[in-house]
């Protein structure tokens, strides 16, 4: 009975240890108690039973306690990324929430004045605004963990993989760090909200491209459902998962930035690399089907005039077509600036002693 | 009056030994404390001073027991394979008596390490000493 205690004990330990080193723990502990009970039955001068077996395991510590010793501290989001992290929480916060306001007072203006239903829209738009806050918090959480996980973690031996030990830091970078070098905090942020929301939006409402008629007959912007129109193409939304990828890396990029606070030549190599792949997206589009769904008929049905649905269709698809031709000459212009930053940005007079050496 | 001045002195008397019984026993947890940062300060000193020779876990804990330093099995056994896997230790498992033993023993690198760092407590006592 108290080999069976031992055992189920030894298990619960290992049950808590990563796969690698769980069989050479378990043995370890097992070895550890036999020789404690030994000593104990020797002390005693009684047989090993199940009450010395309770006593020594009681002593020993609970199985999370023990597991816990040989793992040392876990972090979902750990001390380095903390900061940033209640940082950009916070400001995504509190965009979605003024987002959510906005929204609210747009339905409000929409519909025919009725106590009932606006207690209705503001009831709704409550319920909408709790989940949205949910659902980005959770969002934020994520990228973090998996920040945390790729760059910070700790491997089974307690070695902290991830970014290069940092160099010492020495205050003169504070004056002698120029302008370009620097990176704009608010910048950086709004380009993490931009990317993020723009992830969020087309991936999970797209129905929001899409026309519709209020109650007042008033054109809005809709969530999707029969009676409206959808803007863009399914050739459009092919390319989405390109751009949500294009998205995500740039968040990653620009919270290193916000870590490291200055740029380099590999920082700006990296958004080189994302700025070619937004132009190729760019190209891509440029070059194939129609990104736009609305017809000459649906135009006309929302109008009420087959002559301005027909003169208003090409504007938009050239409208469209001018949007990409920018994204794609803008991109060009930010890789020119780029490499031109690396071409010239000159070394630091002085050199930051490696803080290992 | 005096019966008011006789309160006034059993509520100073009161206060007086709340804040005695309850400022030792805030002193006392806060000693415990500090003597566990003194403790972890030399804890690999002392481990590493007791594996010039082969020794199991469980013997070693008794060592160092029998020399005045008590140390709790959850804090030597993770210490040991972090000593392990830092290069300072070597370990191999043997069978006795149907029991397998993990065996710890100082590497070249902890027996180059082991003087430096008694060098080093030296020096520190040394300094603790013109200091206190």
């Amino acid at each position: 009975m108290s080999n069976n205690l031992v055992d189920t004990y030894v298990l619960e330990v290992g049950r808590r240890l990563p796969k690698k080193i769980r069989a050479d723990i378990e043995a370890e502990i097992r070895s550890i108690l036999q020789d404690m009970l030994d000593e104990r039955s020797q002390k005693s001068g009684k047989p090993v039973d199940e009450e010395m077996t309770l006593e020594v395991l009681k002593a020993y510590g609970s199985p999370d306690k023990v597991a816990g010793t040989y793992l040392g501290d876990r972090y979902l989001i750990g001390p380095r990324l903390y900061p940033t992290f209640i940082l950009v929480l916070r400001i995504v916060l509190m965009v979605a929430g003024i987002g959510a306001a906005i929204g609210l007072g747009v339905a409000l203006s929409q519909t025919i004045y009725n106590p009932y239903h606006d207690f209705q829209t503001v009831v709704t738009a409550i319920g909408n605004l709790i989940v949205t806050l949910l659902f980005v918090l959770g969002n934020v959480v994520l990228i973090f963990a998996i920040l945390e996980w790729a760059l910070f973690r700790a491997d089974t031996q307690g070695n902290v993989k991830g970014l290069p030990r940092e160099k010492a830091w020495d205050p003169r970078l504070l004056t002698r760090l120029s302008p370009p070098d620097q990176v704009k905090m608010a910048e950086t942020i709004l380009e993490i909200l931009a990317s993020f929301a723009a992830i969020v939006i087309f991936n999970f409402f797209p129905g929001i491209f899409s026309f519709g008629f209020g109650i007042s007959g008033v054109w809005y912007i809709g969530m999707g459902n029969l009676t409206n129109v959808p803007l863009l193409s399914q050739a459009f939304f092919y390319y989405i998962p390109y751009l949500t990828l294009v998205w995500s890396l740039t968040i990653i990029l620009d919270i290193v930035l916000l870590r490291m606070g200055h740029w380099n030549t590999a920082a700006r190599i990296c958004l080189i690399g994302l700025k070619v792949i937004g132009i190729m997206i760019a190209a891509f589009m440029l070059a194939g089907p129609s990104l736009l769904a609305v017809t000459t008929g649906t135009l006309t049905t929302m109008i009420g005039s087959a002559e301005s649905a027909q003169s208003m269709l090409p504007i938009l698809s050239q409208l469209v077509h001018l949007v990409l031709w920018l994204a794609m000459i803008l991109g060009v212009l930010d890789v020119v600036r780029l490499t031109y930053r690396i071409i010239t940005s000159r070394q630091l007079p002085f050199n930051i002693p490696d803080q290992n050496q | 009056m005096f019966d008011f001045i006789n309160t006034i002195n059993l509520d100073i008397l009161c206060i007086t030994q709340y804040n005695v019984v309850y400022g030792e026993l805030m002193t006392n947890e806060s000693f415990e404390n500090a003597i566990l940062e003194l403790r972890r300060g030399v804890i690999v000193l002392a481990v590493l001073s007791k594996l010039g020779e082969e020794q199991y876990g469980y013997s070693l804990i008794n060592g160092l027991k029998e020399q005045g330093f008590e140390i709790d099995q959850g804090t030597l056994y993770p210490l040991l394979r972090r000593l392990e896997t830092q290069g300072l230790l070597n370990s191999k498992w043997r069978i006795e008596a149907d029991r397998p033993r993990r065996y710890y023993s100082l590497s070249a690198e902890g027996r180059v390490l082991l003087p430096r760092l008694k060098n080093e407590w030296n020096s520190i006592v040394l300094i603790m000493k013109k200091m206190l």
